[in-house]
């Protein structure tokens, strides 16, 4: 075998590192003798230009085919000395670093001969490896432009917007008929109780109005599909009923028939949370955007009742009633996804004990909320729903469907970390607006860890509102009263609280998305939501290139956060986008088609979707933007047609002979 | 002579062997006769590259990979961890059975926790001395 390649080992002394303990020239001498090495050197330090011009000028005048680099670990720098190999004119992959530091001299400074001998096989199995490497051809992929934005909440709308500023084309798509989401809900935000809307609203006709921004709204990605730098995406945009003529005037709503008093169809508002009802033709609410109104073709007379009821299009002027339209489907083709597909408020029914969905006066905190709008169903009035008249004493309940037992079907593990401030500011609210109104709030620990949070929750207090350490056992309604019964865990009393009204700080829990999930590939943790690519130091990217994510899609958090991880979604996008080209790994898994039998074996183990086998050649193929190069397909191969590039059965077996404790003559 | 075990230890590479790199780092000291290969993922760690270890007279071979939940490819760990389990069964009928192959992990961060296993992997080789098969393949 010998003669075949012509590879250089350059043994870098790191300054004394390695050359105090293992001995270089030994190494060295040692190294000049195996087979196929051309030239054997040592270094002083091969990270510093010294080593570098001497790495590119023996490639260059030896014309070396393979290199070891003996010097500290690859985490350091093999991508270095890969692309200045690279840059001499060598495959960059046919370049191995020979760990002879942290593993060698570091681990075994206090035994040189052991350390040298060590270092003796540590460099013979990296030659042995590089003697039966190939060049690696490193492919690359145009990356589509343009990116979608996954759900038109505050998360994908600022998302989007700054995107869009930056000249990217953004298509945003969301589900229901209005972008908004659920912050358009709140009413206020903590901890400056600024109005939500007010601070939304021109963010919404922002994006609405960007040239940059296409807006798909009741529009659903129904498939994403992946090539090298594409996702191309299905959308089926749901009929509306109503044309773009329409001109906002309401008058069809007016007439509308459905959820009148004496209709037999009720219809709840999904934007007042179910405290009131809406009709079939509706503007989600005010400052909806589009400014198209929606037929619900599930609750309304033409639909139900064979094109009884045309109310609605007798008395539109714009003739913007069209009950043919048909479901449309879109295909949005880009090189970056955003996902922002947030939460929904967790329904405590399952809770028994809080008699959620069983008293009308013991509600959600979004339910709350809808009713401190003074737009909102009881014109911002805390009432009692059973009665309509005002709540004077009001008992919230902190941890509803967070901070669950672990196992507990029923409940959630986490902390839905809004909710404490949640309630601080709703019932702050209240005693603003009605003083006189008792205001309790139920907690286990009250988190109020954000910025200004701390000063907010003691304003609470200044304001008369009464914290109480403890979760009630039961919520009894008992005549006009609903009775909650908790022990004070700081005081040990039990207390009986007579409220009027019960409000339930229910978690945040992800919208339910999982075939979208699925089809970008996507993991969820355990919880539910979207699993990013490092929980710490990657929260807006995931495992899947070009797909990114924002808000609480990743995990619950406040508008604030929300924001802050939107832009910082959107600039790995650009980041991504702008690179203009992704590089694909060639250290990926590949098929030798004379030996596979189609068998699909890997396609079984393959967690990423990477390997299918083509049904017309029934060979195994690769798809090499999705694979990772993990390798477990080739364990399973029961004839050896795959593998991964560098990492080959042969490869690996060099490695174990030369490490073996018969190979190396001291 | 004294007897030093030679151990084979396959670490992946975002965990394995980056504690290896973090014990060298911190100076932790373990013995010279545990030698390292690198792969991606333990997920590529083939039942044959055991059965070789041995075969080329190595007393005892280690995979190091991520902690059970915490795999870089999902669940590269959890494949080695079935298939090192199957060649566990072949290496008890080549008498090789007394824990001379084991799967554990180390986090990137756990350099002190790559010493300790290696240690402590070498000291029980020690007591179990030379691999049977060493003499059979010098023969």
């Amino acid at each position: 075998m010998t003669g075949q390649r012509k590879i250089g080992v350059f043994i870098c002394h790191c300054g004394g590192n390695i050359s105090d303990v293992v001995d270089v020239k030994a190494v060295r001498e040692f190294a000049e003798k195996e087979d196929d090495v051309a030239i054997a050197t040592d270094v002083r330090f091969m990270c510093a230009n010294e080593g570098q011009e001497r790495l590119q000028k023996e490639i260059r005048e030896k014309g070396l085919d393979g290199v070891v680099v003996a010097c500290c670990t690859p985490k350091m720098y093999e991508d270095l000395f890969r692309a200045k190999a690279a840059e001499a004119g060598m495959n960059p992959y046919l370049l191995e670093i020979a760990n002879i530091r942290e593993q060698c001299s570091y681990a075994h400074r206090h035994e040189p001969d052991k350390a040298t001998a060590k270092a003796k096989r540590i460099v013979k199995g990296q030659v042995e490896k590089v003697r039966r490497l190939k060049p690696l051809e490193v492919k690359t992929a145009a990356i589509q432009p343009g990116v979608a934005v996954i759900g038109g909440g505050i998360a994908g709308i600022h998302a989007s917007i700054l995107l869009a500023n930056l000249g990217h084309k953004v298509t945003l798509i969301e589900k229901s008929p209005t972008i908004g989401g659920n912050m358009a809900r709140s009413v206020k935000t903590f901890p400056t109780d600024d109005c939500a809307m007010c601070t939304l609203s021109p963010k919404m006709n922002e994006v609405y109005n960007h040239p940059n921004v296409e807006l798909l709204t009741y529009a659903e990605v129904k498939e994403a599909k992946r090539s090298p730098g594409k996702w191309t995406l299905t959308v089926e945009k749901k009929p509306r009923y109503v044309t773009d003529a329409c001109i906002g005037c309401d008058r069809c709503t007016e007439r509308c028939p459905v959820s009148t008093a004496k209709s037999p169809i009720q219809v709840d508002s999904e934007w007042d949370q179910g405290l009131a009802k809406r009709k079939a033709i509706y503007l989600p609410f005010p400052q909806a955007l589009p400014q198209i109104w929606t037929i619900d073709p599930d609750h309304c007379f033409y639909f139900l009742k064979n094109g009884a009821c045309r109310v609605c299009s007798m008395v539109c002027p714009a003739k913007a009633i069209d009950f043919a339209m048909k479901p449309e489907t879109a295909t949005v083709e880009v090189g970056a996804v955003i996902v922002a597909t947030g939460y929904r408020e967790y329904d405590p029914t399952p809770l028994a004990h809080y008699a959620y969905g069983r008293h009308p006066d013991v509600v959600t905190q979004m339910q709350f909320a809808r009713m401190l709008d003074p737009m909102g169903p009881t014109k911002g009035e805390a009432v009692r729903r059973s009665t309509g008249k005002p709540a004077d004493t009001i008992a919230m309940v902190q941890c509803v469907g967070s901070r669950g037992a672990p196992g507990d079907p029923n409940v959630h593990e986490y902390c839905s970390r809004v909710c404490c401030m949640v309630a601080v500011k709703h019932a702050q609210l209240i005693k603003k607006a009605r003083p006189e109104t008792e205001v309790y709030i139920l907690y286990n620990d009250l988190r109020a860890y954000g910025k200004g949070f701390e000063e907010y929750y003691a304003r609470s207090m200044e304001l008369g509102v009464k914290y109480i350490r403890g979760l009630p056992g039961t919520v009894t309604p008992d005549g006009g009263k609903v009775l909650v019964d908790v022990d004070d865990m700081l005081t040990g009393r039990r207390l009986r609280i007579p409220a009027d009204l019960v409000v339930l700080s229910a978690a945040l829990e992800p919208n339910p998305v999982e075939g979208l999930l699925a089809s970008l590939h996507l993991d969820r943790t355990a919880d539910g939501f979207v699993k990013e690519y490092h929980a710490k130091i990657n929260p807006t990217e995931t495992a899947v290139k070009g797909v990114f994510v924002a808000g609480c899609a990743q995990g619950p958090k406040d508008i604030t956060d929300t924001i802050a991880q939107a832009g910082a979604a959107a600039m790995s996008a650009a980041v991504f986008l702008g690179s203009g080209q992704m590089t694909l790994n060639p250290l990926v898994a590949e098929v030798d088609p004379a030996l596979c039998r189609a068998c699909d074996r890997c396609t079984e183990v393959c967690e990423f979707d990477a390997v299918h086998v083509d049904p017309d050649s029934l060979v195994a193929v690769i798809d090499e933007t999705a694979c990772t190069g993990c390798g477990k397909c080739g364990v399973v191969c029961p004839t050896g047609a795959i593998s991964v590039r560098q990492f080959t059965k042969p490869q690996i077996l060099a490695s174990i002979d030369a490490l073996a404790p018969m190979a190396v003559v001291p | 002579m004294t007897f030093e075990p030679q151990v084979l230890a396959f670490c992946c590479n975002w965990c394995g062997y980056s504690a290896a790199d973090q014990a060298g780092v911190a100076k932790l000291e373990y013995p010279a006769g545990v030698n390292i290969v690198r792969l991606m993922c333990t997920g590529m760690m083939d039942p044959y590259y055991v059965l070789r270890a041995f075969e080329r007279g190595f007393d005892g071979v280690m995979v190091v990979g991520c902690h059970i939940g915490s795999c870089h490819y999902k669940s590269g760990n959890l494949q080695a961890r079935d298939e090192m389990a199957r060649v566990t069964t072949v290496l008890r009928a080549l008498g090789l059975g007394e824990g001379r192959l084991v799967m554990d992990a180390a986090s990137a961060s756990e350099g002190s926790r790559f010493a300790t296993l290696a240690n402590e992997f070498v000291e029980k080789m020690r007591r179990l001395g030379p691999s049977p098969l060493r003499e059979v393949v010098a023969r």
